[in-house]
C-alpha cells in the first residue's frame, strides 16, 4: 500500500505541476469528474480523440500554410476548430497559442502564422507528452489496485 | 493714359514696400518666438508668411479695383467734357473768325459798291457835261462831279478817300484823315493839262497816258487842299497848296490797266492801318475809252477794331494777312506799318512786332512746310506760342484779287483753361481719395486680418486643447479599460493568496505567534482585495464595461443572506444588524442580483464602520408604479422617475414584467453625516470626514459605486435627515418582477393555529420590529429582552394557568382525531442564546429552568455564530431540537414556526399512529442551511459540519425547497411506517436526490450538434451525468434531418418514443452547414408547425457581437466553449423550464 500511496502523490504532484504551469486548467478536471464506474475510460477516451483530432489538425494547418496563396479561412477554421477542442480538453497553453494564431490570421500574416504553427505544435506535443505521462501513472496507479485521487 | 498705368505701378510698388515692411516686422517678431520648440516656430513662420501673402494680395487687389475705378471715373469724365467742349470751342473759334472776315468782306462789298456807283454816276455825269467842249462846262462838270462825289463820300464814314482821276489829269479827292478827324478836298489845278488830250488820245495809247508816274512827276500840276466841314461840305478853311508828299493815293489808269476793277492794299502815311483802295475805270458812252479812273480807299482800321472787340471778350490774337503774308488787321495794338526807307511799307505776319502775332505766323508757316500760300485751313489745339498753349485756326477768305487768310490764336487756357484746371484737380482729388481709401482699406484689411489670424491661432489652440483633452480622456479611458481587463489577473492572485492563508491557519502546527501574525496577513489581504474590487468596479463602470444582468432572483433571500453576513461582524461590535422587508416585496424579481447585493453590502458596511452600538436596519418596502401616489416622506424626484421608468419600459423585450418601485433605508445610530456632506459623500475617494480616514479606514469608494450603481439601475440614492444620532439613507431602485410570480400566502396558514409566541431577543430593535410584524399576522406575542424578563413572562404565561394549560393539553391529547388538533394552542418560544450566561455555568441551570416548559412550548434557540459546541449538544440533549443561526428575521420566523406546527402535528399523528420515530429532516444541502432541525438520534457529525460550513459563510441558499422536499420524503415515510424497506428506499432515494443535486436536467432529450469528437463525448458526457437524454449528430445538415425524422416519426405515432427534442446544443462552426445555417433551417421549418424548440448555441467565440448573431438567427442562449457544467445546466433548465 506504500507504493500505491507513493504513487498517489507523485500522481497528484505531477498532476499540480501541469495545472500550475498551466498546461491544464479547470476544463480538465471537468473532464475527470465526468468519469466515473460506468465511463471508467472517458478522460482517456477524450484526450486520444484529442491526439488524433490535433494531428490531422496540425497536418492540415501544415499543408494549408505550404500553398502559395494560403487561404487565410480555411487555416481559421482550422485554428477555431483546433482552440475548440484543445479549450474542451483544458489544454490551456495549446488554447492560448490559438488564440494568437488566429489574430494573425485575421492580420493575414503569414511568418507570424508560421511562427503560431510551429509553437502550437511544440507546444502540442508537450501537451501529448505530459498527458500521456499522467495517463502511464494512473495506469500504473491502478494496477496496484489503488484508485486514482481526485484533484481538488 | 500713361498716368493711369504709372499710376497703377506705383501703386503696386507701394503696396509692395508697405507688404515687405510688415513682412519685416513679423519676421522682427520671431526671434521671441524661437525660445519654443523648433516646429512650433515653423509653424508659426509658415502662418504668418501665408497671412501675409494673403494680406498683401487682399491689398493689391484693392489697390488694382480703386485704381481702375479712380482711371476709369476720370477718363469718362474727361473724355465726354473735352468732346463737348472741343466742339464747343471750335464753333466758337469758327464764329470769331467769320465775323471779322464778314467784316472785311462787308467793306469790301461797300467799297465796291461806293466805287461802282460812283463810277455810274461819273459815267452819267460825263456824258451830261462831257460834251461842253469849254472851260465852263468843264468847270461845270468838275462842280457837279465834286458834289456827286462829295455826296457819295459823306454817306460812307469809313471810306478813306475817294478821288477821280480824269484823263486830262484833273483829279478830284476827298480825304478824311482819321488822326485830326478832318475832311479834306484835294484837287490839283487845272492849268496843266489840256482838255483835249484825253480825247485825242487813241485806246491803244490811252495806256500811256496815264501812269502814277506822270501824276507824281508831274511837279508842275499844284494840289490843293481845302478843309471842309464834315457834315456838310462846305469849305472851312481856305485852300491850301500842299506839297505832293502830303498827298493821298490818287488812283490812277496804271490801276486798271483791263479796265476791270482793281483791289489792292495799300499804305498812307495818315493812316496806321493799311487802306484797301479800290479802282475802277469810268468809260465813255460807247465804252471805247476810259475817261477817268475812280478811286476808293477804305481803311482797314475798322476791322482792326472788331477783332479788337472780340478779342477783348475772349483773349487771344485775330490776324488777316494777305495771301503773300502781309498783315492786314491784327487784332493787337502793334502798328502795322513799317516805316522804312521808303516810306510806310506792310509788315509781314513774321515779322509782326506782337509776338504772338510771329511766332504764330512762324508756327502756321512751319505746319505748312514754308509753302505759301496758305490756301487751306489750319485748326489745331496744341501749338505752343511763346511758351504757352494756343489754339490757332485759320480761315481762307478767297476774294477775287486779293485772297486772305484769317488766323485766330485762343489761349488754350481761356477755353479749356478751367477744365483743364478742373480736370487737374479731379485727378488729383480722385487719386488722393482713392489713395485714403487704399490707406483705409489696407488698414481695415490688416486690422480684419489681423483678427481673424488672431481668431484662428485661437482656435486651432482650442483645437489642440480639445485635441489633448480628448487625448487624455482616451488615456483614461485606456487606463480604465487597463483596470477593467487586469480584473481577473489581479484578483486571482489575491484569492490564491487569501486561500493559503486560510489553508495556513487551519494548520495545527503554528504556534500562537505565527498564527496572529497570518491572521494579520489575512486581514490586512481581505482589506486588499476589497479595495482593489472597489477600484475594479470602479473603473469597470468608467470604462462603461459595467453591464447589468438580467436574470431572475430572490430579493428577500439575497438580502437576507447579506444581513447574515454582516450580523458575524455586528455581533462582534454589539452591534444589531436588522433586516425589515415588508411582506408585500416581490419575492422573485429580475435583474442583476450581484449588482443589487453590492449596493447594499457596501451601505451596510459603511453603516458598520461607523457605528459603535445601537443598531443598523435595512428596511425595503415596494409600490408598483402605476399605483404609486406621492409619497411625502420620501424624496422622490418624479419626472427622473418617470423618464428613467420609459426607458426601463422600452428597454423591457419581455412584456409580462412588471416594473415596480422598490423603496429601501438603511439606517444606522453611528456618528453620521454632517448635512454639508450628504451630497459628497456620494463622490469618489471622498470620505464626510477626512479625520475619520484613520480610525475606520476605507477609500471612500463605496458610497461611489453604490450611486453609480443605483443610477444605473434607474433609481436614486440620498442621504435624509434622521432623529437622532446616525444615518438613514435612502435609495430607490426600478425593479422588473415576472409577472406571473404567485404571492405568499402564509398569513392564513398562521391565523389558524392559534398561536402564541414568546420573543426574547437580546436586540430591542429587531424584537420590536418582529413582533409589531406578527402582531399583525393575529400571533399573539410577548416579549422578553434579558433573563429576567423572560423568567417573569414564562412564569406569567404558564404558572397560572398551568392547570387549565396542562388540561388543554391532555384533551387535545386524548381527543386529537376529533378536535384535530386545529384549535389546540401551541406556544412558541424563541430565545436568543445570549440570553443564557454562558460565561459562567449557570446557562445549565438556566436551561434547567426552561426545561421545565419544554412539554409545553416548542423552543427555537438562536445561536449565534461563535455558539460553542458544548452549548448545542447539551441544548439537543434536552431536546429542543430547533436551533437557528442569528440574526433572526421575518423568513427564519416564518421557517421556524412552519417548522412548529408541522412538529406539532407530527406529533399529533405520532400519538395516533403511535410511531416514534425521529424527527429526521436531515438538511443536509451542499450550501448549508439556516435551520437545522435534528434529532438526537440523527448523525449529528454531519449536520455539524453542516453548521459549521454555514458559519464560515452565511450564503444563501435554496434550502427552503429542499427541506420541504425532505419533509415530503418524510411525509411519504410516515405513511408508510411499517414498510421499513421502503421507508429504507426513500431514504435513499432522498439521499441521492440530494447528493447528486447535478442531476437536475433529467427526462431531457437533447439533440447535440457537434462535429469535434472531442467536444461531442466531453459535453455528452456532462449531459448524461445531470440525467439527460443525449442524440448526437455531426453537423447542421444532420441535425436538420434528425428534427424531421422525429417529426415524421411524431406523426406516425403520437405516443411512441423517441418523445421530442426538449432542446438543441448547436455548435456554431460546423462542417456542410454551420450552426446558424441549421438554427434558420429549424426556425423556417418551425413557422409551419409554430413550435419553438429551443436552441443554445455553443461557440468558441467569446465577442458579444456572436452572441448578438446568435441571437439574430434565432437561437434562444449562447454557451461558450470550454462549456462550464453548471452555466449550462442552469441554462438548459431555464429554457425548459419556460417551455413547461
Amino acid at each position: 500500500m506504500a507504493a500505491v500511496s507513493q504513487l498517489q502523490r507523485q500522481f497528484i504532484e505531477y498532476a499540480t505541476s501541469l495545472y500550475n504551469e498551466g498546461y491544464l486548467d479547470d476544463q480538465f478536471t471537468q473532464l475527470q469528474k465526468l468519469q466515473d464506474e460506468s465511463n471508467p475510460d472517458f478522460v482517456v477516451e477524450v484526450v486520444s480523440l484529442f491526439f488524433e483530432d490535433s494531428e490531422k489538425l496540425l497536418n492540415n494547418l501544415a499543408t494549408a500554410l505550404q500553398q502559395k496563396i494560403v487561404d487565410y479561412k480555411q487555416v481559421d477554421s482550422h485554428v477555431h476548430q483546433f482552440k475548440g477542442s484543445s479549450s474542451s480538453i483544458g489544454a490551456q497553453r495549446v488554447t492560448t497559442v490559438c488564440v494568437h494564431f488566429r489574430n494573425y490570421c485575421d492580420e493575414q500574416n503569414l511568418d507570424g502564422c508560421l511562427r503560431c504553427l510551429q509553437q502550437l505544435n511544440h507546444e502540442y506535443i508537450l501537451v501529448r507528452n505530459k498527458l500521456e505521462a499522467l495517463f502511464r501513472l494512473e495506469q500504473q496507479i491502478l494496477q496496484a489496485g489503488g484508485s486514482i485521487p481526485m484533484m481538488e | 493714359m500713361i498716368t493711369p498705368v504709372a499710376m497703377a505701378s506705383f501703386v503696386r510698388r507701394m503696396l509692395d514696400r508697405i507688404s515687405a515692411s510688415v513682412s519685416s516686422s513679423g519676421r522682427n517678431h520671431l526671434p521671441t518666438r524661437l525660445r519654443r520648440s523648433r516646429s512650433d516656430v515653423n509653424q508659426d513662420e509658415f502662418r504668418c508668411y501665408s497671412v501675409f501673402v494673403a494680406r498683401v494680395a487682399i491689398m493689391v487687389m484693392l489697390a488694382v479695383l480703386i485704381g481702375l475705378l479712380t482711371l476709369l471715373t476720370w477718363h469718362f469724365t474727361k473724355v465726354y467734357t473735352r468732346a463737348s467742349l472741343n466742339s464747343l470751342a471750335y464753333g466758337l473759334r469758327y464764329e470769331l473768325l467769320q465775323r471779322p472776315l464778314l467784316r472785311m468782306w462787308k467793306i469790301l462789298n461797300s467799297t465796291v459798291e461806293i466805287t461802282t456807283s460812283q463810277v455810274r454816276l461819273s459815267e452819267y455825269v460825263i456824258r451830261k457835261y462831257g460834251k461842253g467842249e469849254n472851260q465852263a462846262q468843264q468847270v461845270e462838270l468838275y462842280e457837279v462831279m465834286r458834289d456827286v462825289t462829295w455826296a457819295l463820300f459823306s454817306s460812307r464814314k469809313a471810306l478813306n478817300s475817294m478821288s477821280i482821276k480824269y484823263r486830262n489829269g484833273f483829279v478830284q479827292a476827298f480825304h478824311r484823315d482819321l488822326r485830326d478827324k478832318n475832311t479834306y478836298y484835294i484837287y490839283s489845278n487845272l492849268y496843266n493839262y489840256t482838255m483835249v488830250e484825253p480825247y485825242s488820245m487813241n485806246r491803244s495809247s490811252t495806256h500811256q497816258g496815264w501812269n502814277d508816274q506822270m501824276i507824281h512827276g508831274n511837279v508842275s500840276a499844284i494840289w490843293y487842299r481845302e478843309p471842309l466841314d464834315p457834315d456838310t461840305g462846305r469849305k472851312t478853311g481856305k485852300q491850301k497848296e500842299i506839297p505832293p508828299d502830303e498827298l493821298i493815293n490818287i488812283a490812277g489808269i496804271s490801276q486798271v490797266p483791263d479796265g476791270a476793277a482793281s483791289w489792292h492794299v495799300s499804305v498812307s502815311k495818315f493812316t496806321s492801318s493799311p487802306l484797301l483802295s479800290a479802282a475802277l475805270p469810268v468809260w465813255d458812252e460807247d465804252r471805247g475809252s476810259i475817261v477817268a479812273v475812280v478811286g476808293v480807299t477804305t481803311a482797314l482800321y475798322s476791322v482792326g477794331q472788331l477783332m479788337k472787340e472780340l478779342v477783348d471778350l475772349h483773349g487771344g490774337h485775330i490776324y488777316l494777312t494777305s495771301q503773300k503774308g502781309w498783315l492786314l488787321a491784327t487784332s493787337s495794338s502793334t502798328p502795322l506799318l513799317r516805316n522804312s526807307s521808303d516810306g510806310y511799307t506792310l509788315t509781314m505776319a513774321e515779322d509782326s512786332q506782337d509776338g504772338i502775332i510771329r511766332s504764330a505766323a512762324k508756327w502756321l508757316n512751319k505746319t505748312n512746310h514754308n509753302k505759301l500760300p496758305l490756301n487751306h485751313e489750319v485748326h489745331s489745339a496744341t501749338a505752343t506760342l511763346g511758351g504757352e498753349r494756343y489754339y490757332i485756326d485759320s480761315f481762307f477768305l478767297n476774294l477775287t484779287r486779293l485772297p486772305m487768310v484769317g488766323v485766330l490764336c485762343i489761349p488754350r487756357k481761356n477755353i479749356m483753361g478751367k477744365v483743364d484746371a478742373r480736370e487737374i484737380k479731379t485727378l488729383i482729388i480722385l487719386i488722393s481719395a482713392s489713395v485714403g481709401i487704399l490707406v483705409v482699406g489696407c488698414i481695415c484689411i490688416f486690422i480684419l486680418t489681423n483678427g481673424v489670424s488672431k481668431e484662428m491661432k485661437l482656435r486651432a489652440q482650442l483645437i489642440s486643447h480639445l485635441d489633448a483633452r480628448r487625448k487624455a480622456e482616451a488615456s483614461s479611458n485606456f487606463k480604465s479599460q487597463f483596470l477593467a481587463n487586469m480584473s481577473h489577473e489581479l484578483r486571482t492572485p489575491m484569492a490564491a493568496v487569501i486561500g493559503l492563508l486560510d489553508i495556513l491557519l487551519s494548520d495545527d502546527s503554528l504556534t500562537n505567534e505565527q498564527y496572529a501574525t497570518i491572521s494579520q496577513i489575512r486581514r490586512c489581504s481581505t482589506a486588499l482585495l476589497r479595495l482593489l474590487n472597489n477600484i475594479l468596479d470602479i473603473s469597470k463602470v468608467e470604462s462603461g464595461k459595467l453591464v447589468l444582468e438580467e436574470a431572475e432572483y430572490n430579493l428577500g433571500k439575497e438580502l437576507e443572506g447579506l444581513v447574515d453576513m454582516f450580523s458575524v461582524q455586528c455581533k462582534n461590535r454589539n452591534v444589531e444588524a436588522i433586516i425589515d422587508l415588508s411582506d408585500d416585496m416581490p419575492k422573485v424579481v429580475r435583474g442583476d442580483s450581484g449588482r443589487v447585493v453590492q449596493i447594499f453590502a457596501n451601505l451596510i458596511s459603511n453603516s458598520i464602520k461607523f457605528t459603535t452600538s445601537g443598531y443598523i436596519v435595512l428596511r425595503g418596502w415596494c409600490e408598483n408604479l402605476n399605483s404609486f401616489s406621492n409619497n411625502e416622506n420620501f424624496f422622490v424626484d418624479h419626472k427622473a422617475l418617470w423618464s428613467a421608468y420609459q426607458k426601463k419600459i422600452k428597454r423591457k423585450t419581455c412584456k409580462s414584467d412588471n416594473i415596480m418601485i422598490l423603496f429601501f433605508e438603511v439606517e444606522d445610530t453611528g456618528c453620521g453625516i454632517d448635512p454639508s456632506k450628504w451630497e459628497s459623500v456620494f463622490e469618489s475617494f471622498e470620505q464626510a470626514d477626512p479625520s475619520t480616514t484613520r480610525l475606520h479606514g476605507g477609500t471612500g469608494l463605496g458610497l461611489c459605486i453604490v450611486r453609480t450603481l443605483v443610477n444605473k439601475m434607474g433609481g436614486e440614492i440620498r442621504v435624509v435627515k434622521k432623529n437622532g444620532s446616525g444615518t438613514l439613507m435612502q435609495l430607490y431602485l426600478l425593479i422588473s418582477t415576472p409577472a406571473d410570480i404567485p404571492k405568499e400566502s402564509y398569513r392564513l396558514k398562521f391565523a389558524e393555529h392559534n398561536l402564541k409566541v414568546v420573543l426574547a431577543l437580546n436586540g430591542r430593535m429587531s424584537g420590536s420590529i418582529l413582533s409589531r410584524w406578527l402582531h399583525k399576522l393575529g400571533v399573539h406575542i410577548w416579549e422578553a429582552n434579558d433573563w429576567n424578563q423572560l423568567t417573569h413572562v414564562l412564569q406569567e404565561l404558564f404558572k397560572p394557568t398551568s392547570y387549565a394549560q396542562s388540561l388543554t393539553y391532555e384533551r387535545s391529547e386524548t381527543e386529537s382525531l376529533r378536535t384535530e388538533g386545529v384549535k389546540m394552542t401551541i406556544f412558541v418560544i424563541v430565545i436568543d442564546i445570549g440570553m443564557l450566561n454562558i460565561s459562567t455555568d449557570i446557562w445549565k441551570e438556566q436551561l434547567n429552568f426552561l426545561d421545565a416548559f419544554n412539554t409545553r412550548a416548542k423552543f427555537a434557540w438562536i445561536l449565534n455564530h461563535d455558539t460553542s459546541n458544548t452549548i448545542k449538544i447539551e441544548l439537543r440533549r434536552r431536546g429542543h431540537s430547533l436551533m437557528v443561526n442569528g440574526p433572526l428575521y421575518k423568513t427564519k420566523m416564518i421557517q421556524i414556526i412552519e417548522a412548529v406546527i408541522k412538529e406539532s402535528s407530527l406529533e399529533q399523528s405520532k400519538k395516533y399512529i403511535d410511531a416514534h420515530e425521529c424527527l429526521q429532516t436531515n438538511a443536509k444541502s451542499s450550501d448549508g442551511s439556516e435551520i437545522t432541525e435534528t434529532t438526537s438520534t440523527g448523525s449529528s457529525q454531519n449536520e455539524e459540519t453542516n453548521q459549521e460550513n454555514f458559519q464560515v459563510y452565511g450564503v444563501v441558499s435554496n434550502c427552503f425547497p429542499e427541506l420541504t422536499e425532505g419533509r415530503s420524503e418524510w411525509g411519504r415515510l410516515t405513511n408508510f411506517p411499517n414498510d421499513s424497506s421502503n421507508c429504507e428506499q426513500g431514504i435513499h432515494q432522498a439521499d441521492q436526490k440530494v447528493k447528486n443535486g447535478k442531476k437536475a436536467l433529467t427526462g431531457l432529450h437533447i439533440l447535440l450538434a457537434e462535429d469535434t469528437p472531442i467536444l461531442q463525448k466531453v459535453a455528452t458526457m456532462m449531459l448524461v451525468q445531470m440525467g439527460a437524454k443525449v442524440v448526437v449528430v455531426g453537423d447542421g445538415v444532420q441535425a436538420v434531418e434528425a428534427l424531421n425524422i422525429q417529426k415524421e416519426v411524431e406523426n406516425v405515432e403520437k405516443s411512441c418514443e423517441p418523445r421530442p427534442f426538449d432542446l438543441i446544443l448547436m455548435d456554431c462552426q460546423m462542417p456542410k452547414m454551420d450552426g446558424y445555417e441549421a438554427t434558420k433551417a429549424i426556425r423556417r421549418a418551425e413557422m409551419e408547425s409554430e413550435s419553438h424548440i429551443p436552441i443554445v448555441a455553443l461557440t468558441a467565440h467569446a465577442m458579444s457581437s456572436d452572441e448578438a448573431k446568435c441571437l439574430e438567427v434565432g437561437m434562444d442562449a449562447y454557451l461558450t466553449k470550454p462549456i462550464d457544467c453548471k452555466l449550462m445546466a442552469s441554462t438548459i433548465l431555464s429554457l425548459t423550464k419556460c417551455r413547461t
